[in-house]
């Protein structure tokens, strides 16, 4: 893919970009880990005066890193929320999204336009009207604050990437493959679950892991939709947040939430590579 | 009515099984075809329709029936404070999309060059990508707040000697911090749309006009940056119009009021008096509509243009 050329080099003002790029970007994270193991960190001192650990022999009530591991924080109710609704979502997303996008890659049929402008439709409007529009049906179909209304209000942003994502994998398959295992007498179901899933792995690895990272990033359906019964780590955080002071407690908390990201970096640098982004 | 597209690359076929491509009945089609549909057409779509006529009046359930009247969509643009948040909403929107933009397309262009570290620096920038707004927003706080870090760290420089006299760079109109946070979002977005463009064009075209002597400025603005222009729109669209509709940032970080349009749509749609929920909703549409015609307009800025250089 890449080809030596002569300008293949960093110049001297790339070098120091990429480092003040890299600082911009985690250079925000030291202060979030210091104040979460802060006990009393006054300005201006650039470090605390009183660390947690220091503390914590003397205090009777739970500090920081203790107060997120109990169960007052909801941090483990939060998590678990995340997940499920994150991988229920996923689950569905896959579902309705298989057979769509070989229909989209393979077929031509009148209202095709149509379908895919629909599919465009969540990325451009806005966020809260959404949510807004969606939460007025929701109340009226009793979905509201039911992990039922969640997962499907999270289906919405989620279905453009993952149709993209397979259409995009469909459309470099082919149907050779598909053909000769029915020639060969393969049932369709056979086919599809011994030849064009295999092929389609990659994509639908990519399109997984996609749309579970947008639906654990979710803050404002699950805060809209979920009326404050259900609490996913997101919505967890803007608890914490929304006053606009961070204590340790609440830093500890931020740290927690970036911590699926983090996984998720890791998995999908790890098995996807550059593929899977392409396109966005 | 279907019809077979051939695949690309694919050698002529002796055989063609009806179901493996394309002849399938109109029924079996339009069954596959309904899950998606259900969710984003009945559901989706219904939630868009059902907001658009609550805006012109068409609320029985709150025993409101006037539809089809201007009513709320008159009371709500007669308001100089909604015109304020327009513009504040547009400025936000606008200002960190194009602060992200101008900082994605140099990281990009760094990073199709090999230099030691590449596959960790590959994790480090893109994490923000990974993680919630609202992780942004807390480090916003840390950093920019007036007891934050910057303003320690102007304190141990000796610049100021009380947190006071830090400027305020969060809740104010201006907006400074909810335009951080976004491009600190973003930009690892657009790097990523505007790096996979630049992995797929002939980087031998620049080449070709250095060796035919065009200044490293011209080569950026006449061949590098019509090159990568794909990516640029369509990273810049998709973050514009989230950047338009996005709630949390505006409502911790920005100035009160007048706020943006989703938090005002928010605050009237909880509202103990319900009937201010259309108002809501015709500050919804308007917002959809603002969006919409400023994402349609540059489409078709950006179609005109491709098929001005003929690449269309």
């Amino acid at each position: 893919m890449r080809r030596p050329r002569l300008t293949d080099r960093l110049s001297p003002f790339q070098r120091f970009y990429l480092l003040a790029m890299a600082a911009f970007i985690l250079g925000p994270f030291l202060p979030l880990i210091i104040q979460s193991l802060a006990f009393r960190w006054a300005w201006p001192d650039l470090l605390p005066s009183e660390w947690w650990l220091e503390q914590r022999e003397r205090s009777i009530g739970p500090l920081a890193w203790d107060y997120v591991f109990s169960p007052y924080s909801r941090v483990l109710e939060a998590t678990v929320n995340t997940v499920i609704i994150g991988a229920a979502a996923t689950i569905l997303c896959l579902a309705i999204c298989l057979p769509a996008a070989r229909v989209l890659a393979r077929e031509r049929f009148r209202g095709k336009s149509a379908v895919e402008f629909f599919l465009s439709l969540p990325l451009i409007l806005p966020e809260a009207a959404i949510g807004i529009t969606l939460l007025m049906v929701f109340i009226g179909l009793g979905l509201a604050g039911s992990y039922a209304g969640i997962i499907i209000a999270h289906l919405i942003p989620t279905i453009p990437y993952m149709v993209r994502t397979l259409t995009a994998v469909y459309q470099g398959l082919g149907t050779e493959f598909e053909e000769q295992a029915m020639v060969l007498g393969a049932s369709r179901l056979q086919v599809f679950l011994r030849v064009t899933l295999p092929m389609l792995m990659p994509g639908v690895v990519a399109g997984a892991l996609f749309t579970f990272l947008v639906s654990t990033n979710i803050f404002l359906l699950t805060f809209l939709l979920g009326q404050g019964r259900i609490i996913t780590l997101p919505t967890l955080l803007f608890s914490k947040v929304s006053g606009g002071t961070i204590d340790a407690s609440a830093a500890g908390i931020t740290v927690i939430a970036t911590l699926p990201g983090i996984v998720l970096l890791l998995l999908t640098e790890r098995f996807i590579r550059q593929k899977a982004f392409d396109g966005y | 009515m279907s019809s077979p597209i051939p695949p690309p690359n694919s050698a002529p076929r002796l055989f063609q099984p009806a179901q493996a491509a394309g002849r399938r009945p109109a029924l079996g089609l339009a069954l596959t075809l309904t899950p998606i549909a259900f969710v984003l057409v009945l559901l989706f779509g219904g939630a868009m329709l059902l907001a658009v006529l609550q805006s012109l009046g068409f609320a029985p359930w709150f025993g409101v029936n006037t539809f089809p009247s201007l009513t709320y969509f008159k009371a709500l643009w007669a308001s100089q404070f909604f015109w304020i948040s327009v513009g504040l909403t547009l400025y936000y929107a606008t200002a960190s999309t194009m602060i992200a933009l101008v900082l994605a397309i140099p990281l990009a262009l760094a990073l199709t060059k090999a230099f030691p570290g590449r596959g960790l620096y590959d994790y480090i920038y893109k994490l923000p990508l990974m993680i919630p707004y609202l992780v942004g927003i807390a480090l916003a706080v840390l950093m920019l707040g007036n007891g934050g870090i910057l303003s320690r760290l102007a304190a141990y420089v000796g610049l100021i000697d009380d947190p006071g006299q830090f400027p305020a760079i969060l809740k104010t109109h201006y907006g400074w911090g909810i335009i951080t946070v976004y491009v600190w979002k973003q930009t690892p977005f657009m790097t990523l749309a505007i790096y996979a463009v630049l992995l797929g064009v002939d980087r031998n075209t620049e080449e070709a006009a250095a060796v035919l002597g065009a200044s490293p400025r011209a080569i950026f603005f006449r061949v590098t940056l019509p090159q990568i222009l794909p990516g640029i729109v369509s990273s810049s669209l998709i973050c514009f119009a989230f950047n338009m509709g996005a709630f949390e940032a505006p409502l911790i970080l920005g100035g009160g009021f007048p706020d943006t349009l989703p938090v005002i749509a928010w605050r009237y749609f909880n509202d103990a008096d319900y009937t201010l929920q259309l108002q809501g909703m015709a500050a919804v549409v308007s917002m959809g509509i603002i969006s919409g015609v400023l994402l349609f307009a540059y489409l078709a800025a950006y179609r005109r243009y491709e098929m001005m250089i003929g690449r269309v």
